[in-house]
């Protein structure tokens, strides 16, 4: 059932929130074949996340988070449905075209932060700049700065605690503008203080008007978003929508 | 901060992984510098042993003819070329023995394998055969009779070929005739180059010396050829058999490199690297190191080839530079040879499982 929204303009104005989904998925599966016979590990996932939201995946490990998330990236297709990201069918794409999407619309926060060991923070944010356009080290310093790093950027990334990494990959992750955050884990491998920097820095962005989608396992790093997609065996779950959702 | 591009990813790639990247470079360089090596000497290979085989004598015999100049003019002025002169005598001991009148300097130049002391220089002075040398009473007065008539010769040292010329006595040319009156018979022609070589020249001095008969010595001209052409193939089969060791040791190595940064590659898709971008970035690095070794290894092995052409053949190789075309062709045939299996490692990256840490 679509929702509904109202627009924060002037005028009465009510459009579904399928129209303004950033993300749409409509009975969206994923099967493997192996040799116990085929394995559906994603089972008719239909919601959208309109732009601007916070949304939380949850569910144990086996219910299909990863399957999801990896669609939800472009590092996967469906087998059937349809995926509609910023109103693209990306099951429509050829692979060489899913790269290009892919660099243009979504931004990756990973648990393990997953930066070039033989780069400095600066050269690591310019790897994304690279692969998507042209290199623009002005603009990779102030997304350093942005997320507390300007004084860093010479470092390797061994040189930096693991609050910092994950900060130079939240800085790597918005440096093309995409129009999804999609953070898996982001807090999985910090200590607290730097869970709470991270959350934080989660939090001014999604004050910024980003869209995130989350997986966590953290129900208070959940708890931060303003709603909850669980999972369970390959099954979505869907939490309504509490809040009035701002368009950008 | 210098410009971020492809040169300092595959710099920096490079230098992160010091001790694979210079594995990889000394088998490059091994391969490069055995290539240079051996292509130039091979393009010396034919010269050379063509000089070492002219020492072994004449590879053309042309007898009933004494015409020695026109025999040099159509053997051509790089030839050796010697008349034989032959009578029996019969040394004061009363045994026969085979005189040979010969120009010293001449046979000197031609048999310069023979194994001799001293050369003859006077008018009367004989090199007398190992074996011929017990034929005589006195080696310093050696008295010889042809035809009744007797002569006198010094005998001043021994010549040893462990073949005909151990029984022989070896006079002067002028000397022989004046005593014998028997006019040279045979000459003997050493003609430089190969079989093709050898051939040519055997047409022209039938052509300048009708009547006369001109035959190769077979055994010395075909055993030439065989042995440079059997030692062109060995030089060519060393040259792959390197080549493949190489390539193995490089398989190895590629491999282990893109298995140990399979999540810097996968990230990288992530980050929007289309496939063709991954696999160029890896093939960049595999052909830097190509070059690398092939700038290297043509140094080292030139000067290898120089010092193996020293001590063989007293003369020295030098650097060629059409061997670097070929050397860089092959160094780059092994690394893309040696790249085609990480590179479908590379094709079949999956992403999503590695960036989740499975």
């Amino acid at each position: 059932m679509a929702e509904v929204v109202t627009r924060l303009d002037s005028g009465a104005h009510k459009i579904t929130r399928d129209e303004c989904a950033v993300i749409a998925l409509d009975g969206v599966s994923r099967e493997y074949v192996g040799r116990a016979g085929v394995v559906r590990a994603l089972d008719s996932a239909t919601f959208s996340i309109v732009a601007g939201e916070w949304v939380a995946i949850t569910g144990p490990s086996g219910s299909g988070k990863s399957t999801l998330v990896n669609m939800l990236g472009c590092l996967d297709r469906p087998t059937c449905g349809t995926l509609k990201i910023d109103g693209v069918d990306v099951a429509a794409m050829s692979a060489k075209e899913l790269d290009r999407f892919r660099a243009d619309k979504i931004g990756f926060i990973f648990q393990q932060f997953h930066l070039i060991p033989y780069l400095t923070a600066l050269e690591n944010v310019m790897l994304a700049q690279y692969f998507h356009s042209m290199t623009d080290e002005a603009e990779a310093r102030a997304a350093l700065e942005k997320v507390g790093l300007g004084d860093r950027v010479s470092h390797l990334p061994s040189e930096l605690s693991g609050g910092e990494q994950q900060r130079v990959c939240i800085a790597r992750a918005l440096i093309n503008n995409p129009p999804i955050l999609l953070a898996d884990e982001p807090t999985g491998n910090l200590d607290l203080a730097n869970q709470q920097i991270v959350a934080e820095l989660l939090k001014t962005l999604h004050a910024a008007g980003h869209t995130i989608v989350m997986v966590t396992h953290d129900p208070e790093m959940a708890a931060l978003a303003q709603r909850k997609i669980a999972l369970s065996h390959g099954r979505v779950f869907c939490h309504p929508v509490q809040n009035v959702v701002r368009l950008r | 901060m210098s410009k971020f591009g492809l040169g300092k990813l595959l710099r920096r790639s490079l230098i992160h992984r010091k001790a694979r990247s210079l594995s990889a470079l000394i088998a490059m360089t091994v391969s490069a510098g055995v290539a240079t090596a051996l292509l130039t000497l091979y393009a010396d290979l034919d010269a050379k042993l063509h000089h070492e085989f002219r020492s072994f004598g004449a590879n053309i015999v042309v007898t009933g003819t004494s015409d020695l100049a026109a025999a040099q003019k159509a053997a051509g002025s790089d030839a050796n070329v010697a008349q034989f002169a032959y009578a029996v005598a019969t040394t004061d001991r009363g045994t026969s023995v085979v005189v040979v009148g010969v120009d010293f300097p001449a046979v000197r130049k031609l048999d310069s394998w023979w194994q001799v002391a001293q050369w003859p220089t006077g008018a009367d002075d004989a090199l007398l055969g190992e074996r011929a040398a017990q034929f005589v009473g006195d080696e310093k007065d050696v008295t010889l009779t042809f035809a009744g008539q007797p002569h006198t010769f010094k005998g001043v040292g021994h010549v040893k070929t462990g073949g005909d010329e151990d029984s022989r006595i070896y006079t002067s040319i002028d000397t022989f005739q004046s005593w014998t009156h028997v006019a040279p018979s045979v000459l003997e022609i050493q003609i430089p180059g190969g079989a093709a070589s050898v051939e040519a020249a055997i047409s022209r001095l039938k052509s300048a010396l009708p009547g006369a008969d001109v035959e190769p010595v077979r055994q010395l001209v075909e055993g030439e050829s065989s042995i440079v052409d059997k030692t062109h193939t060995l030089m060519f089969g060393a040259v792959l058999l390197i080549a493949l060791t190489v390539a193995c040791s490089v398989l190895a190595t590629l491999s282990a490199s893109v298995l140990e940064r399979r999540r810097d590659f996968a990230l990288m898709k992530a980050l929007g690297s289309s496939q063709g971008q991954m696999m160029g970035l890896f093939l960049a690095e595999t052909l830097l190191l190509a070059t690398g070794g092939v700038i290297g290894g043509y140094c080292l092995g030139s000067v290898a080839a120089w010092v193996i052409s020293e001590v063989n053949f007293n003369t020295a190789s030098l650097p060629r530079v059409g061997v670097l075309p070929i050397v860089l062709a092959l160094n780059i045939g092994i690394a893309a040879i040696a790249a085609l299996l990480p590179l479908r490692v590379l094709r079949g990256l999956e992403p999503a499982a590695l960036l989740k840490g499975e």
